[in-house]
């Protein structure tokens, strides 16, 4: 049984894209089959953060105008073998997107027999991101524990409830997930940043994830390489227990405190 | 030439006349038992303790469809003051309630004028309930989303979001946190009211007479809180003080 699950959150820059290549690696690292899908029309991304961008031939958009097969245009990635993207069109914008036509591309992908289809969503709330989310089973919606960001993705849980067609057929509703990204434990202790309880209080649900801000996501989008596959970083494991969770796995919260700096540490400023 | 002297510490008057406008609840009589008034009178006012306790209220007589004495009318106000309200008047219109109200010591006041919805006091009693059952939201109404029950009161067993839109033609209530706007008595409803669990709300609005909270006073915020119309004033107050 093929599950879409749709990677968005209204407000930009909070980690979608960094979120949807980690969550597909992490994924595909468990033997699962995954196709991960930028809908970001004409600001396409998704290619650069999963170090594909130089093997792009063709992409979204021309598999939904016919100009060539899915199989053509999902590109393999290199390091995981049970993980292919297609990448966005960066030449056309966003009304070459149809619902018939992402429909179509979707109901392709489950014949082939993905276990997972990941939609990277634009962020806003138009059409690419409704897109995104219309054919949706399950929703990351990813957050940034910061004021606008919390009241964008409000707007966008209530499009999840309203506007996606598992609410318009009363099929139980998309199931609703927040990664809480870019968190800072010692700006939340001082009160400068919300704390994971003041989003879960205002949104209503509770996280799948809390991902430590961190340097190495910067360096991950500079070398193509999605940090979950850093083994040395701390949003990285927190990636994977997100993964873990939206498996069904029961893992604690980490990364919610600041680090205890170790006796040697603070003597010698490591 | 003289020029009149200017009284230069003229003292300030004792008191200023002004001509304002009040909201009264108008309470018509039907039949000058003092029993069954008291009673009456007793539950409206237990049942909205903070509304009708102590509210000035004017008396009208046409409904007897006859002149009381005067010992039927001093027991009619004893019941009523015994409720909980005061009477502040008499409803004119008759050489009898003229009378009657020079030796009640109570002004006569100018017959009303019907208003769009019947006042809470007895006529409420009268007004047939529909029984339709209020709307209820379950689900949480999210920033961007409006909520809208027609006829009826609105029940939100979940959080108006900041941008939510919570409306209904008769009572909103909020069992979680209003952090939008709830608008009540959409249709002109005076007697609506909004209720809330926890009270952060951006605008509250009843029968259109709104008010819009760049802050929240603190006597209110994150509370229990209802909001009602007391004539064209909007008054909050945390539930259960």
């Amino acid at each position: 049984m093929t599950e879409i699950i749709v990677v968005t959150s209204g407000k930009g820059g909070v980690g979608k894209t960094t979120t949807s290549a980690s969550v597909a690696c992490g994924l595909a690292r468990r033997g699962k089959r995954v196709a991960v899908i930028d809908f970001d029309i004409g600001l396409r991304n998704l290619d650069l953060i999963m170090g594909c961008e130089r093997r792009v031939v063709y992409d979204f958009v021309n598999v939904i105008q016919g100009d060539c097969t899915l199989k053509q245009a999902l590109i393999k990635d290199k390091r995981l073998e049970t993980l292919h993207v297609l990448a966005a069109s960066q030449t056309r914008d966003k009304d070459a997107l149809t619902p018939e036509g992402v429909k179509r591309v979707l109901d392709e992908l489950i014949a082939e027999g993905f276990d997972y289809i990941l939609c990277d969503s634009p962020a806003g709330i138009e059409k690419g991101a409704h897109l995104a989310m219309y054919y949706a089973d399950r929703a990351v919606v990813v957050v940034n524990p910061e004021v606008s960001s919390v009241r964008d993705s409000d707007r966008i849980l209530g499009l999840l409830a309203s506007k996606t067609q598992r609410a318009e057929q009363g099929n139980g509703g998309v199931k609703e997930h927040l990664l809480l990204t870019r968190y800072n434990p010692k700006r939340v202790a001082s009160g400068e940043m919300m704390s994971v309880d003041d989003v879960k209080e205002i949104l209503g649900l509770d996280v799948i994830g809390v991902v430590p801000e961190s340097p190495d996501v910067l360096a991950a989008s500079n070398s193509g390489v999605p940090v979950i596959l850093n083994d040395e970083s701390n949003a990285s494991r927190a990636y994977d227990d997100a993964v873990g969770r939206l498996l069904g796995e029961e893992l604690p919260m980490r990364f919610l405190e600041e680090p205890k700096r170790g006796f040697f540490a603070r003597m010698f400023g490591g | 030439m003289m020029s009149k002297p200017v009284d230069a510490a003229a003292p300030a008057p004792a008191i200023e006349i002004r001509f304002g406008q009040v909201g009264l609840i108008q309470v018509r009589v039907r039949s000058t038992d003092p029993g069954a008034i008291l009673d009456e009178l007793t539950g409206k006012v237990a049942s909205a303790p903070l509304f009708f306790q102590r509210t000035g209220v004017c008396l009208d007589l046409t409904l007897l469809g006859r002149d009381p004495q005067l010992e039927e009318m001093r027991a009619v106000m004893d019941a009523v003051r015994r409720a909980g309200m005061l009477p502040v008047g008499l409803v004119g219109g008759s050489a009898a309630v003229e009378s009657l109200s020079a030796a009640l010591e109570l002004p006569v006041l100018a017959p009303f004028r019907p208003q769009t919805q019947p006042v809470p006091v007895v006529q409420a009693a009268e007004r047939v309930e529909s029984g339709i059952p209020a709307l209820m939201q379950q689900q949480p109404v999210r920033s961007g989303q409006r909520v809208y029950a027609r006829s009826r009161d609105l029940v939100v067993t979940a959080t108006v979001g900041a941008g939510a839109e919570a409306i209904a033609d008769g009572s909103v209530h909020v069992y979680g946190s209003l952090r939008g706007r709830a608008l009540a008595g959409a249709r002109g409803e005076t007697s609506a009211r909004v209720f809330c669990q926890e009270f952060r709300a951006e605008l509250v609005s009843i029968a259109g007479v709104f008010r819009v909270f760049e802050t929240l006073p603190p006597e209110l915020a994150g509370r229990p809180v209802q909001a009602w119309l007391d004539g064209d004033d909007l008054r909050f107050a945390p539930l259960g003080s």
